[in-house]
């Protein structure tokens, strides 16, 4: 099969990154212009988030399929090296991996179990060293990454052309039996809720995600998307409450924890006083959103929340402005047009317009070249008219 | 019908760690070395502790009521306690009450609220209090206690103690010269300016083994509190190491310049408030620089400046001052020392 | 700007744009030399002096002056100014001018009087512009008064102490004592303590305009529905 069959196969499919970014995956397997060859092809059996278990698992039960389907990547990519990086509380999924990897030449890595080290960027560097650019792409630095339950979901949809249906999604905080669901796309999560034996007394919040990036859901009717990857219905015992903001103390802990290295208090007060320019500057949009810098906090600022309305401020600014440029182009080009077709008109009046006795009249308008040109168009003519006329009238 | 939930933003799970618990944890930091304090200058030193804590809540909770603010969420943040402790600890035990209130008061109204309350302070509130009252009362703030062990005398009783800070009132049973006395730094100082040398100067009674007598105890206290500071992440370890590490080392090349008129690192670190500077004051983060590496350079400019001041200026001790001065750097220091973010060309 | 009234002039220069609480002009001697209550007002008074006849000066010969040499002839007018009247003092104050030292000199570089000659003096006649450097002269001395007073009165626990330096003989008796036995609060005198004062100063002004701004606004409130009425 040719590798561009083989990509609109696998978008047809709708494979997706079921990590919970749900990138389009096709579009990740197109190296062109970006690298030549990728040095590392590296599979993320890094869960997102505490509590998420469904990577885990599906590592763990399903660990040659999800080999099969690193086969297409890896036929696709061309890596040099193959590398399959697991958290190292898994030890279950890292033997099974590593059981179906054999004769493979797939390395299966332990990382350290460290939030965020399931987030892509930080994966890399744990597994490679290399820090994908701020600027760029991780293929720019001859990497790219892929969930082991997307490589899964693609063996599925090239060896037993099943498009993705389903995902497996992990179900738990105060439910009867929390556990792993393989659910069909749609599903509500009351039904999935049901199916684990219903809520425990003293649920508080539902959320969709794990519980440093998740989004928390204000009703169970919600179904089953690519992107669920967890549902925690979550009682106060295990969450925290909302607690009473402090002033910032400045007292750096969100600088010792960002993954990012960013400025935490720096971009916190730059957003606050709507300063978008200077959050910038302090590189906003290279926060992954981990949330490690509130949960530390002491003077408990709901930081992310701060990055996310800078982020969307700047983003309306950016449309605002780009739909200011477009009007004014628009503008712009309605005026050239009106002023062109006035021109038109008006070399066409002249046309049409009877012999003027006195060809005078192209005196005052020597200095427009079109008009003159018009006009001198037009004198050969009226002079012949004049002349028939004079004809006539002889 | 579906269930109903609360919808709050991510992340849902917070650290247990609050403003209050940093600020308590200072003040258990600080007991090792107020303890030694006690143990060499007597009741003076808890009865200052007791006077700056009282004063600092009342005015603070006086200011928090007139901007409006929650009492009970601000006054248990233990902020304005640590002020209190801080600067109680820096004063002479025998401060008569007057002073102690006025450098809270300051401290608290002027260096805190004024600015803009818990947070917003450019300067270390504590220490604008003291250098306030060094400027103004340098008699009252240059009197300190004979240390225990050196003069029989020293041992005044709780209500002694209480007569002399209240009524200015000294036991008649002392000669007034046997009670107070002038700190070895400030000893060093007077007598390396009447042209002695260091050697001659260190075999007065007040020095002790490396520094000043009792004084090395006290600092010995806080060294032990403050390693545990920094142990626990309470307090960022690159301000003291940069600032005991700035203050060794030009200490110890004056020192191999010139032995006979600069005192030896070793007791530049152990004397006045260097150490208690390094752990407790220099630290506070409000005031201090924000990034790693700025902490660094914050942290040794203060050492250097302790020194300058010390050796050449124009007080015996310098920390305050040199903690003020940096307080206005810290921003500049912060802009300039921005580390560098995941994925940036290393320049 | 030529119908300013005598009034809005006066105040103007003492209230709405002193010198030293709003525009924040000749900080210099301000802070220097508000030690006490004399010496504030001995350098308030001079300056006044100075800014009076310097102004008249400027506005008389504004017509004359080109604009593009204007600020060198405005500098060389005050420097004669201030000259004659360091001499002034010298001669007829010398307690004062030991204690006021290099400042008197040092009004020719006070912005409040260049900034009054290019601001108002040279665009208005001579007797507004005269009017405006004594106003402006006067609110000066107000601040310096009020702020000598504060560090004085804080510092050494007096008022008015060395009034004989500008009154004689009679003005030994004008100086208040506050408190018997007062320790002193050397902050105050210290040039910190100027700038301490001076940031409460502005802040209590601030606070009255504040109240005062407060007071005028429900008035407009009510009056405004009966004017749409009407």
């Amino acid at each position: 099969m040719h590798p561009s069959d083989l990509r609109n196969a696998i978008r047809n499919a709708g494979v997706v990154g079921l990590g919970g970014a749900v990138f389009p995956s096709a579009v990740k397997m197109n190296l062109s212009g970006h690298c030549e060859r990728l040095d590392h092809l590296i599979l993320n059996g890094a869960e997102c988030e505490p509590w998420m278990t469904c990577d885990d698992l599906i590592m763990r039960e399903r660990a040659e399929e999800i080999v099969a389907g690193i086969h297409i990547l890896a036929h696709l990519l061309n890596p040099q090296e193959v590398l399959i990086g697991i958290e190292d509380d898994k030890p279950e999924a890292i033997a099974a991996m590593r059981a179906a990897c054999a004769g493979t030449g797939y390395a299966v890595r332990p990382v350290p179990t460290r939030y965020p080290s399931g987030g892509a960027k930080q994966l890399t560097k744990l597994l490679t060293n290399k820090e994908a650019p701020f600027k760029g792409r991780s293929t720019d630095i001859g990497v790219q990454c892929f969930n082991v339950a997307t490589a899964y979901t693609l063996h599925r949809a090239v060896n037993c052309g099943e498009p993705v249906i389903s995902r497996i999604v992990t179900v738990t905080g105060h439910v009867a039996r929390p556990q792993n669901i393989d659910a069909l796309l749609g599903t509500a999560f009351a039904d999935l809720i049901a199916q684990c034996g219903g809520y425990l007394d003293g649920v508080e919040r539902l959320i969709m995600g794990g519980p440093m990036m998740g989004f928390a859901m204000h009703t169970d009717a919600m179904p089953v998307t690519k992107a669920t990857n967890c549902i925690l219905a979550a009682g106060l015992g295990e969450l925290t409450p909302e607690l009473p903001v402090m002033p910032c103390t400045r007292c750096g802990d969100c600088v010792d924890v960002c993954p990012a290295n960013l400025l935490p208090q720096q971009l916190y007060w730059h957003a606050r006083a709507k300063e978008f320019d200077k959050a910038q500057d302090y590189h906003l949009f290279s926060c992954i959103e981990c949330g490690c810098c509130s949960y530390v906090c002491p003077s408990h600022i709901p930081l992310v929340q701060y990055y996310r309305y800078a982020k969307n401020e700047i983003w309306a600014q950016e449309k605002e402005k780009q739909r200011a440029e477009l009007a004014r182009q628009r503008h712009q080009a309605r005026m050239e047009r009106l002023e062109r077709e006035k021109q038109e008109r008006e070399a066409k009046l002249r046309q049409k317009a009877p012999a003027r006795p006195e060809p005078a009249i192209a005196g005052p308008e020597a200095g427009k070249p079109p008009i003159e040109a018009a006009i001198a168009r037009a004198r050969p003519r009226s002079e012949t008219a004049v002349a028939e006329s004079g004809e006539r009238n002889g | 019908m579906a269930m109903r939930f609360k919808t709050v933003t991510s992340p849902f799970v917070l650290l247990d760690t609050s403003v209050g618990l940093v600020m308590r944890r200072v003040l258990y930091a600080m007991l090792p070395g107020i303890a030694a304090l006690a143990w060499f200058f007597g009741w003076g030193v808890l009865v200052n502790l007791v006077i700056a804590t009282i004063m600092a809540l009342a005015a603070e909770a006086a200011l928090l009521a007139a901007r409006g603010k929650p009492l009970a969420l601000y006054l248990g943040d233990y902020s304005a306690v640590v002020t209190a402790w801080l600067l109680a600890v820096s004063l002479p035990p025998l401060a008569p009450w007057w002073l102690t209130t006025l450098g809270i008061l300051f401290a608290i109204v002027v260096a805190k609220h004024l600015y803009g309350g818990l947070g917003y302070n450019p300067f270390n509130p504590a220490m604008v209090g003291y250098v306030v009252l060094l400027v103004s009362f340098p008699r009252e703030m240059s009197t300190w206690l004979i240390p225990h062990g050196i003069d029989q005398a020293h041992a005044m009783t709780l209500l002694e103690t209480l007569q002399a800070i209240f009524s200015g009132v000294l036991p008649a049973r002392f000669a007034p010269d046997a009670l107070t006395g002038a700190t070895s730094l400030d000893i060093l100082r007077t007598k390396l300016g009447l042209g002695l040398t260091v050697t001659e100067v260190r075999n007065s009674p007040v020095f002790g083994i490396v520094a000043g007598h009792g004084w090395e105890w006290a600092a010995l206290g806080f060294l032990v509190g403050g390693l545990w500071l920094v142990y626990i992440r309470a307090a960022a370890w690159q301000i003291p190491s940069g600032m005991l590490g700035g203050l060794a080392v030009i200490a110890t090349v004056f020192y191999l310049i010139d032995p006979q008129h600069y005192a030896p690192p070793w007791f530049h670190l152990w004397s006045g408030a260097a150490i208690y500077g390094a752990f407790f004051i220099a630290t506070d983060p409000v005031t201090a620089s924000a990034t790693p590496r700025g902490r660094l350079i914050y942290g040794v400019g203060i050492g250097i400046l302790v020194y300058i001041i010390r050796a050449f200026g124009g007080y015996p001790d310098g920390v305050a001052f040199a903690v003020l001065l940096m307080n206005i750097a810290a921003p500049t220091i912060d802009l300039y020392t921005r580390p560098r973010v995941f994925g940036e060309r290393r320049a | 700007m030529s119908e300013t009234g005598y009034l809005k002039i006066l105040k103007d220069g003492v209230w709405t744009q002193n010198t030293g609480f709003v525009v924040l002009l000749g900080l210099c001697p301000l802070l220097a030399t508000s030690n006490s209550v004399v010496n504030g007002v001995g350098m308030g008074l001079a300056t006044t002096l100075a800014l009076f006849i310097s102004n008249v000066a400027i506005s008389l010969s504004r017509n004359l002056v080109r604009p593009e040499v204007r600020i060198p002839v405005f500098i060389m007018v005050i420097a004669c100014v201030v000259t004659a009247v360091e001499l002034a003092i010298r001669g007829f104050l010398p307690g004062l001018y030991t204690a006021l030292g290099i400042f008197i000199p040092l009004i020719v570089t006070n912005c409040c009087v260049l900034g009054r000659a290019e601001s108002f003096a040279c665009k208005h006649g001579m007797l507004k512009s005269g009017m405006d450097g004594i106003a402006t002269g006067l609110g000066m001395t107000l601040a310096l008064a009020l702020l000598g007073a504060l560090r004085e009165s804080l510092g050494q626990g007096t008022l008015f102490s060395q009034a004989d330096l500008l009154f004689g003989e009679w003005g030994k008796h004008l100086t208040l004592h506050l408190a018997s036995d007062y320790r002193g609060f050397l902050l105050a005198i210290l040039p910190p303590g100027a700038f301490i004062g001076l940031g409460c100063l502005i802040a209590v002004k601030n606070v009255f305009d504040a109240r005062a701004q407060r007071r005028i606004k429900p008035a407009v409130a009510i009056a405004g529905p009966r004017e749409a009425g009407a």
